[in-house]
């Protein structure tokens, strides 16, 4: 059971948050209105600062630093809220978007004052076509009750707010290649420098957060930055909304102080499937390596994530038992990556085609001599030679799998003769 | 309804889309969004329309089309199927559901029925590996799949009686949304699963470059693709190993 009350999934499952005022029963848009009503923005700033909040999306970027990356020039300023969300194994922001949108375009909105911007911006995935209904109805409620639009609260600051529907593309995840499609053109990520902080959407300073990060500021405004801070670990503040699925008993979304161990993370999704043993477990969504038994009990944290080899990514633990084939494993993400790839790069482009192809030959156990060598190699170089991090995330995953379990790639080869090998 | 009709139909809800934005392009994927939900795919009208609207050139807007899996080129069939293949899916079965979908629906990945009624594809992640294995309808959620609840969501499609809307059909679909024509894939230049060494055998397998997929279909099915055959090779591993001198 988790040791403390929930914070961003409160209330999901008893009430139906979409209903504005089920929402403001619960004290839905009073932070809103408190920030609007009380503090400057540049209390604000202090605030997300003081809270140690990191970014959900993926990088764990702190979001208080990235705010205060902003010129301080008079230029429009943009918000984006991201919920592109397709990293493998990630099903967070759905549920946040579908089930409590309220408190989503509330932080919006919070964040959007936060920073100075008047004209907010959601990016949702094509296919969340519900999530996005979803939000256009909770945004129509809230312009009715007067938290979107022309005078808020009587302050005299207008906020507009606009939702984009992508159309099936995850590297518009990717924050520059968002500001792209947002832009109306292909989803391809941007050259950095310049970075959105200076240089964003329509060339204007510009934030991207994630949906996680940009809800957990309602509650920290509600219970005070110190209260957030003083959960989780040294560099990992808070709560973590952790979805977890693979081979475990009752996969979902559960929410967990920042440090809580892994193995207990897994408990909470009904451990192993019965007469099962989990022998790796992926943190961090589909870009991710694997951490393995012996890091089972290790926080759940930046830190410790990075320390175990991996990172905490988009805090999505896939777990894996005994039984698992991990070249079918493998081939399913690198597969997804080389079809994902918006083709700028060649290592990326080329490369994961190339690493597609060769898995493909051992998942039909038709692989080559050199196939598993090629599979690392290749790899290396890959690496730090990409414009966006999609490239350089091919090849956590497989790595890690071929180097702890070699033998399950080894036998897939075949000998000379045509029979299998070892 | 003719296409000068639904443009003007809809050009007030284009002006209202170009308005949410400080700049008018940004209104090109809602407007696409628009015509696609209208005419069940982002047809060449559409695009024309779409260009003059915002002042670009058609082939900018192609350009960005095309970069979109959402945004289909060529109409397709009233039920959209879309299995997801990722890793959590995978781990929980995918490869079945697959495999069982495809034989019961008679198509490959990327393609339609002869009858225009159901379009198969193979797609990433779908954000709901909680309850895997699942697919979209026409981007309904559809979960914890079985084979049996395959056969009655497809039998239940059949008959007119699934919750989900059919999509719009304004055209009768070939037999992929992805090359322009069927004659492409008759003469084994191109075919309907895209990139990637495929086997026969293999129920998620995304790749026909050799058209072993299709030649299998061909043999069960000669009726229908009299004449549009070619020459079935097979590499055999030992040739493959041959010819890099092992
Ligand atoms: C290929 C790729 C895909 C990404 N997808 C997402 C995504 O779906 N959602 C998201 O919030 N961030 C995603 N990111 C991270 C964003 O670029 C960006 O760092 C993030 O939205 C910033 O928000 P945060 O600071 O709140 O984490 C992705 C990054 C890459 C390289
Ligand atoms: S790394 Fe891959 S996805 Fe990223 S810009 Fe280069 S080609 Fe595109
Ligand atoms: S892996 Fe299938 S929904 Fe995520």
């Amino acid at each position: 059971m988790p040791s403390f009350e929930p914070v961003l999934m409160k209330g999901i499952g008893e009430a139906d948050l979409r209903d504005i005022s089920v929402y403001r029963q619960r004290g839905g848009y009073r932070q809103l209105e408190r920030a609007f009503k009380e503090l400057t923005p540049a209390q604000m700033l202090d605030i997300a600062k003081a809270s140690g909040l990191r970014g959900r999306g993926g990088a764990g970027f702190p979001t208080g630093t990235k705010w205060g990356f902003l010129p301080g020039s008079d230029a429009p300023r943009y918000l984006v809220c991201n919920c592109d969300e397709a990293e493998p194994g990630t099903f967070k922001d759905r549920m946040l978007l579908e089930e409590t949108p309220h408190l989503v375009l509330e932080g919006i909105l919070i964040g959007a004052y936060a920073i100075g911007c008047r004209h907010a911006f959601i990016y949702i995935r094509g296919e969340f076509k519900r999530g996005y209904e979803i939000m256009r109805a909770a945004v129509e409620q809230a312009r009715a009750a007067g938290f979107v639009g022309r005078n808020l609260f009587g302050t005299g600051y207008d906020l507009e707010f606009t939702i984009h529907r992508g159309a099936g593309a995850y590297i518009c995840g990717e924050e520059t290649a968002l500001l792209n499609s947002l832009e109306g053109k292909r989803g391809e990520p941007r050259l950095k420098p310049p970075f959105p902080a200076t240089q964003g959407l329509y060339n204007m300073p510009t934030v991207v957060n994630n949906v996680e990060t940009l809800a957990y500021l309602v509650p920290i405004l509600e219970r005070g930055a110190e209260w957030f801070a003083s959960v989780g670990s040294e560099k990992s503040k808070g709560f973590k909304v952790v979805s977890v699925s693979g081979h475990v008993r009752k996969p979902g979304n559960y929410e967990v102080a920042m440090g809580t161990p892994v193995r207990e993370i897994i408990d909470l999704a009904g451990g192993a499937r019965e007469g099962r043993k989990i022998v790796a477990v992926q943190p961090g969504g589909g870009s991710s390596a694997c951490i393995f038994e012996e890091h089972l009990d290790w926080g759940y944290d930046y830190e410790s994530m990075q320390k175990a080899g991996s990172m905490l990514g988009s805090g999505a633990i896939v777990v894996f038992d005994d039984t698992t084939d991990f070249v079918a494993a493998a081939h399913s993400l690198v597969r997804f990556f080389a079809h994902e790839s918006c083709g700028q790069c060649t290592p990326c482009r080329e490369g994961g085609h190339w690493l597609e192809l060769t898995l493909e030959r051992l998942v039909h156990d038709r692989g080559v001599p050199g196939d598993v060598e090629i599979l690392e190699k290749a790899s290396h170089q890959m690496t730090g030679l990409n414009l966006c991090p999609l490239g350089d995330s091919i090849e956590p995953f497989l790595v890690s799998v071929v180097k702890r379990f070699p033998e399950q790639f080894e036998e897939r080869v075949l000998r000379f003769d045509g029979a299998k090998r070892g | 309804m003719t296409f000068p009709e639904l443009r003007e139909r809809l050009q007030p809800r284009c002006d209202e889309l170009i308005a949410q934005y400080p700049s008018k392009r940004s209104a090109l994927m809602p407007i696409m969004h628009l015509f696609v939900d209208e005419q069940g795919y982002a047809s060449k009208d559409a695009m024309r329309f779409c260009a003059e609207l915002l002042d670009l050139t058609i082939a900018d807007v192609e350009g960005v089309v095309s970069f979109y899996t959402l945004f289909f080129q060529r109409p397709i069939g009233k039920y959209m199927l879309q299995v997801c293949r990722n890793l959590s899916c995978t781990l929980n079965g995918a490869q079945e559901i697959m495999a069982h979908t495809r034989a019961r629906l008679g198509v490959g990945h990327l393609e339609t029925t002869e009858d225009g009624l159901f379009s198969y594809e193979e797609v990433e992640c779908l954000a709901a590996c909680d309850r895997a294995p699942c697919m979209q309808i026409n981007l309904d959620f559809v979960y914890d799949l079985t084979p049996q609840k395959i056969d009655d969501m497809v039998a239940a499609m059949r008959a007119g009686t699934y919750p989900t809307a059919p999509l719009p059909q304004t055209e009768r679909p070939s037999r992929t949304w992805i090359v322009r024509d069927d004659q492409e894939i008759a003469r084994g230049e191109r075919s309907a699963g895209g990139i990637g060494v495929a086997d026969p055998d293999d129920a998620g397998g995304i790749g026909d470059p050799t058209g072993v997929i299709m030649l299998d279909r061909i043999v069960s099915d000669q009726a229908r693709f009299a004449g549009r055959t070619r020459e079935r090779t097979i590499v055999e591993p030992a040739q493959i190993l041959e010819a890099i001198g092992e």
